[in-house]
């Protein structure tokens, strides 16, 4: 355990990503518990502490979403223990409502929230600046600007966030959480922590009836105050090269466009640079002296102009007559690379803004390039699930379902050829929206969301459904695990965080407690479970209230089973001789492993690729598709059983 | 301010670009170099477009301008299609001879792949990565590895900075047991034929 990368000695050098980095930096503050829902580009944080969290003596978990796993690090942060919590920018929307409270109520041991936001929507449904969060809550925000200061910067929010008792948000951006870069490691990290702490009584605190809320509230603007006066200092803030006639405030990793943008034109040490690592709420003092001297500020940051307001608001109480620049010449939506924030500092510099860089130019195409989405995997059982429902749907003659969806892989069932993904807004949503739409429309609706997206806000319009009489089919696909964020265990799957057996909580026995009549489907057995949807929606005609869990493993971890345990699974090919080319096998599954190469009437399945789930033969009219090699007695136990 | 030397690496989502892209990253701290390497993670990304951006420099931002690759491993010819302007002009194109279409897509035939990735001003080496980590590992999961070994072997600029003796270490971080051993093996056959065609016998 000793050599794991995240428990390096002292003054090694490790190559980290942004979010090993801040886990790292946890370790090192002597954290007790650490939680999380996983969330691209948050996951990596929590999944580092889980591998080494009992040898570290903390406690670690997967939480069933970001509102508890904020109650949980805040329970400990109340108690007297250092805690994480740690979310993607959007499961800060989940855990809003505890994020206030808390400021109002305070810590009595250090606590970071991590809200890992994601510029250009890279694995999301929007890219909101988390930065706001700060000034809904009266909360300081920092904002390292690469790996290296992620994990400076983390083991100062813990002395910040004690300094004035109150959580502390860090907020990084994907380029931030999902970069690697060599830290040099400044501490041990200490395996003999004390992890018992004391809730002390204090109803005034602890309890936010108006009016101990009323009191806590005017403690809090004191204590913001307090940051905006004294905490001006590095390295929340720091003024680089000050007396020149132009400034550039850059925050978080716009700092880094920004130095090599400078660099690059020679103008380095020729601009005075105000580094932000603090950007809510922006210290007064740095940057009422910066104006005193400059004509011309350009403000640089990734998404909304939340620095720029500030430096706007301080300029006009300071009498400042210059020029302020920042989201005119910067872009305020997707995150910022080298190139824009180029040219906006040329621009601001006087420099010519051509970038320096000479393409080898782009292919003279005939055909164009295709676009490449990412799609369900080969084998994956979502792939055999849509298929299921819409022949049984078919079959069952509902007219125009509305397939409501959510956020998982399984989104991506919105493509050609299955179109099975109507909606997709945020967690939970397939089956609230699938309440609202069956109160407005004729058509059939189908709420169809994830195993771990049900357990973290599905349950609630569930019971809604049942209460109001909703007339919808919720379909879980239990493939038991978090499967999107790279395979975390919920609480379907029976296996806590650091991998440890714990009690099961079946979906099915949620749903049937609430009044569901359930029907649970294997969607390896490709005919029976169609015949067994088809009955589920034959009921759901009648009147019935239904649900069906089809649950099948996900395929990537059924092949590393398949692989740890020397199992060997079936691989499928075409048969040339009965193969007729009419394609079913691709156009039905749209199977990424089944390729159609030029020059050819028939499909080839790729070996390497296929996972043997047998759904393209299931579905060949001319039996046309084999398994081809001899798999291991029973490997279908792999498909269902963790 | 030294330049810093950009490696951009394409492919298909599941092909090994971020264990590429670690691979090459710890490599160069061997050296002693600085380095960031930017990756986008989630497994929805998986059968989808993947770019990874190496840098090696002084404390480099993360992303690589349009133009200001200085190596390209594409580990697929339809990616690297898409992403060789990425490259600027003169740089190294190192591509796996191997095409995976998108799922029901209309796709260009590889002729017409390479004709088009000739009329960029590149210097272009294709290398059949699959088949070397047949060959040696046994299925083509290895073909990363080996795209590397043989873009150390064609290309100076790569291998004077990140040494082949600091690959085979960050292999050793990054793969163990037999694993590792087949890797090495591959790294090493696969730099051999590299510097073959770069004496010369062009394939």
């Amino acid at each position: 355990m000793s050599e794991h990368p995240l428990l390096k000695r002292k003054g090694e050098v490790a190559l980290l990503l942004g979010n090993e980095a801040i886990a790292r930096a946890t370790l090192e503050s002597d954290i007790c518990v650490a939680t999380a829902y996983p969330g691209t580009p948050s996951t990596e944080i929590l999944e580092a502490l889980s591998e080494v969290a009992e040898y570290c003596g903390l406690y670690v978990e997967w939480s069933v979403n970001e509102k508890t796993a904020f109650e949980v690090a805040y329970g400990a942060a109340i108690a007297g223990l250092r805690s994480l919590t740690s979310m993607k920018h959007v499961g800060l929307n989940v855990a809003s409502d505890i994020l206030m409270s808390s400021a109002y109520s305070g810590v009595e041991a250090g606590m970071v929230v991590v809200s890992a936001d994601d510029p250009s929507m890279h694995s999301s449904q929007n890219e909101q600046d988390n930065r706001w969060y700060g000034f809904l809550a009266h909360l300081p925000v920092i904002e390292p600007s690469n790996a290296r200061e992620a994990y400076v910067l983390t083991k100062k929010a813990y002395e910040l966030s004690e300094k004035y008792k109150i959580p502390v948000i860090l907020r990084t951006t994907t380029r931030v959480s999902h970069t690697r870069m060599p830290v040099l490691l400044e501490q041990d990290v200490n395996l003999n922590r004390q992890c018992r702490g004391v809730f002390k009584q204090n109803f005034e605190r602890w309890v936010l009836v108006p009016g101990n809320a009323r009191r806590r509230k005017l403690e809090l603007m004191k204590t913001w105050r307090s940051i905006v006066e004294s905490e001006g200092v590095e390295p929340f803030i720091k003024v680089l090269n000050p007396g020149s006639k132009k400034a550039i405030v850059a925050s978080g990793v716009a700092y880094s466009y920004v130095k090599e943008a400078l660099e690059l034109l020679g103008m380095f040490d020729k601009v005075t640079v105000v580094k932000v690592n603090m950007p809510v709420p922006l210290p007064v003092k740095p940057l009422k002296e910066v104006l005193e001297l400059v004509d011309e500020v350009l403000v640089v940051e990734e998404l909304d102009p939340i620095v720029e307001m500030q430096v706007k608001s301080i300029a006009q109480s300071a009498g400042f007559k210059g020029v302020i620049r920042g989201k005119d010449l910067v872009p305020a939506s997707y995150e910022l690379s080298l190139e824009p924030v180029y040219k906006a500092v040329a621009e601001f510099v006087g420099a010519p803004s051509k970038t320096p860089w000479e393409s080898a130019g782009a292919p003279k195409m005939e055909t164009p390039i295709p676009s490449r989405p990412p799609v369900l995997c080969a084998g994956c059982p979502h792939r055999n699930t849509f298929y299921v429902l819409k022949v049984a749907a078919n079959k069952a003659g509902l007219r125009n379902p509305i397939y409501t969806g959510d956020i998982g892989c399984y989104t991506l069932g919105y493509q050609k050829p299955f179109e099975m993904q109507h909606t997709c807004f945020e967690m939970g949503g397939s089956v609230g929206v699938a309440n609202g739409l069956a109160k407005s429309v004729d058509n059939p609706v189908i709420a169809i969301i994830g195993d771990s997206t049900f357990f973290h806000a599905g349950i609630p319009p569930a019971i809604n459904a049942v209460y109001n009489n909703s007339n919808i089919v919720i379909v879980v696909l239990d493939n038991m695990t978090t499967a999107m964020t790279g395979h975390q265990p919920h609480p379907g799957v029976g296996v806590s965080a650091t991998g440890k057996r714990t009690a099961r909580v079946l979906p099915e026995k949620i749903l049937e407690a609430i009044g569901y009549k359930v029907h649970v489907i294997n969607t390896l057995r490709v005919k029976e479970a169609i015949e067994e949807a088809f009955r589920a929606f034959e009921e759901y005609k009648r009147g019935e209230r239904v649900a069906i869990v089809s649950r099948m493993r996900c395929a990537l971890e059924v092949l590393r089973d398949a692989r740890r345990q020397k199992i060997t699974l079936p691989i499928y090919s075409v048969l040339e001789e009965k193969c007729t080319g009419c394609l079913a096998c691709i156009n039905l599954t749209g199977c990424p492993a089944i390729i159609l190469e030029h020059g050819s009437k028939k499909p080839r399945i790729m070996p390497e690729v296929c996972a043997g789930c047998g759904l393209c033969a299931s579905i060949c009219p001319y039996k046309a598709i084999v398994i081809s090699n001899t798999p291991t007695q029973g490997y279908e136990r792999l498909w269902w059983e963790v | 301010m030294k330049k810093t030397y950009n490696i951009g690496i394409v492919g298909v989502g599941g092909q090994g670009l971020l264990t590429l892209g670690e691979v090459i990253g710890l490599a160069a701290m061997f050296s002693g170099l600085d380095v960031s390497v930017s990756e986008i993670h989630g497994m929805s990304q998986r059968g989808g477009s993947v770019v990874v951006y190496v840098r090696i420099g002084e404390e480099p931002s993360p992303i690589i301008p349009s133009g200001g690759a200085d190596t390209m491993l594409a580990l697929e010819l339809i990616e690297a299609a898409r992403y060789v302007n990425l490259l600027r002009k003169g740089g190294y194109l190192i591509a796996n001879d191997f095409i995976w279409p998108p799922p029901l897509s209309k796709y260009p035939p590889r002729e017409s792949l390479l004709k088009a990735l000739e009329s960029v001003e590149a210097k272009i080496y294709l290398y059949d990565a699959n088949r070397a980590s047949v060959e040696i590992v046994g299925s083509p999961v290895s073909a990363n590895i080996a795209l590397l070994g043989f873009a150390l072997g064609v290309n100076p600029e790569l291998s004077e900075l990140v040494k082949l003796e600091s690959v085979e270490k960050a292999l050793g971080e990054v793969f163990k047991g037999r694993t590792l051993d087949v890797n090495l093996k591959l790294l090493r056959s696969a730099y051999s034929e590299g510097v073959k065609v770069c004496k010369g016998e062009r394939t």
